[in-house]
């Protein structure tokens, strides 16, 4: 901890992240509104394309309520990801400093690198989870998503963050 | 940048803390979550007003267990946000605002009033218990109002401290 109470800026790389983070969200926020037509598009051609992974049968009415469901799901892992990313970028920001303020050299480096690697991972699951469901299916993509994505990168944060608030709680104890 | 007290970095850490692990079990234990819900209900059929008809009452159960999982839905969000908003604001304080008791002053209501989430917690927890009406007004009245309007007092109140022009040296 510094002398005087003030926070440590935590390691240039990570602030960078943090920063990168949250401006894919502001350009994912800002192409949701100007491309959507084009995006809704190009996921129902590829859906259109792979029958049997949604189970189209080729009677509009059934078909048609397949579509809709699936676009809503892809629109959703779009808006997800735009909040996710914005959220967690802050996120980072404000734990990394934490630990780097008050967390000793060798633990606090592996708890930064949880903090930011978790909290950059985790909402790009929802990007991917979007470009799977046109070729996998809703269900199975997000399963994918889940596995590759938000299971280890959101273990990673969630460990981390309580991680964090013990450490933040035997300091306070001592005190 | 000035740190805030320790015991304010706390509260700060353990929403966000808390705030994740709730997104987590949201998605991962839907459906135990559900079945558990689906329990309470049937454990309190007088706060429900179950009547023994099983299509009255599972419109009954599945409308509890809808408001349930809001309450989680809200306390993720907004424990991530509020435990934002306590960090920054709380070292907007020790930065910016001038006199020790005024920034004490500021720290309390910051501190006590961010953790308003919980209200959500306490929200799902008593829809079960109490039933949908009597759980959702012990939650708002006893602590989304109270915290809520805390935190309300400690940002006013850092407003009102930089727009006097009380500045820390």
């Amino acid at each position: 901890m510094t002398a005087d109470g003030a926070w440590r800026l935590p390691p240039r790389g990570v602030l960078l992240v943090a920063v990168l983070l949250i401006a894919c969200a502001e350009i994912g926020g800002a192409s949701m509104v100007r491309f959507k037509p084009e995006l809704a598009r190009w996921a129902r051609d590829a859906m259109l394309a792979r029958p049997a992974v949604h189970g189209l049968v080729g009677v509009r009415d059934v078909d048609e309520r397949i579509l809709d469901e699936a676009l809503v799901k892809f629109d959703a892992g779009l808006r997800l990801f735009h909040l996710h990313a914005e959220g967690m970028g802050l996120v980072i920001l404000a734990t990394t400093s934490v630990a780097t303020t008050l967390a000793g050299r060798g633990a606090g480096r592996l708890l930064i690198a949880l903090l930011t690697a978790g909290g950059a991972g985790y909402p790009l699951g929802y990007l991917l989870w979007s470009a799977l469901i046109p070729y996998r299916g809703i269900e199975e993509g997000k399963t994918i998503a889940e596995w590759v994505v938000w299971i280890p990168f959101g273990g990673a944060t969630i460990l981390a963050l309580w991680w964090l608030a013990g450490l933040v709680a035997v300091r306070l104890a001592r005190r | 940048m000035k740190r805030p007290p320790l015991a304010v970095v706390f509260v700060a850490v353990l929403l966000l803390a808390l705030g994740e692990t709730a997104g987590a079990a949201m998605s991962q234990l839907r459906a135990p979550l559900q079945r558990w819900a689906g329990a309470r209900v049937d454990a309190n059929p007088a706060a429900h007003g179950l009547a023994g008809s099983a299509e009255y009452d599972d419109e009954i159960r599945a409308r509890t267990i809808f408001l349930t999982e809001a309450g989680l839905s809200f306390f993720h969000t907004h424990a991530e946000g509020l435990g934002l908003i306590v960090f920054f604001a709380s070292t907007l304080v020790a930065s910016a605002v001038g006199g020790r008791r005024t920034r004490g002053a500021l720290y309390l209501p910051l501190g006590v009033g961010g953790l308003f989430p919980l209200g959500y917690l306490v929200y799902s927890a008593a829809v079960l218990e109490l039933g949908r009406d009597a759980g959702v007004e012990l939650a708002e009245r006893w602590v989304l109002t109270a915290l809520g309007s805390l935190a309300i007092v400690g940002l006013l109140g850092l407003a009102t401290a930089l727009a006097a022009g009380r500045w820390r040296a």
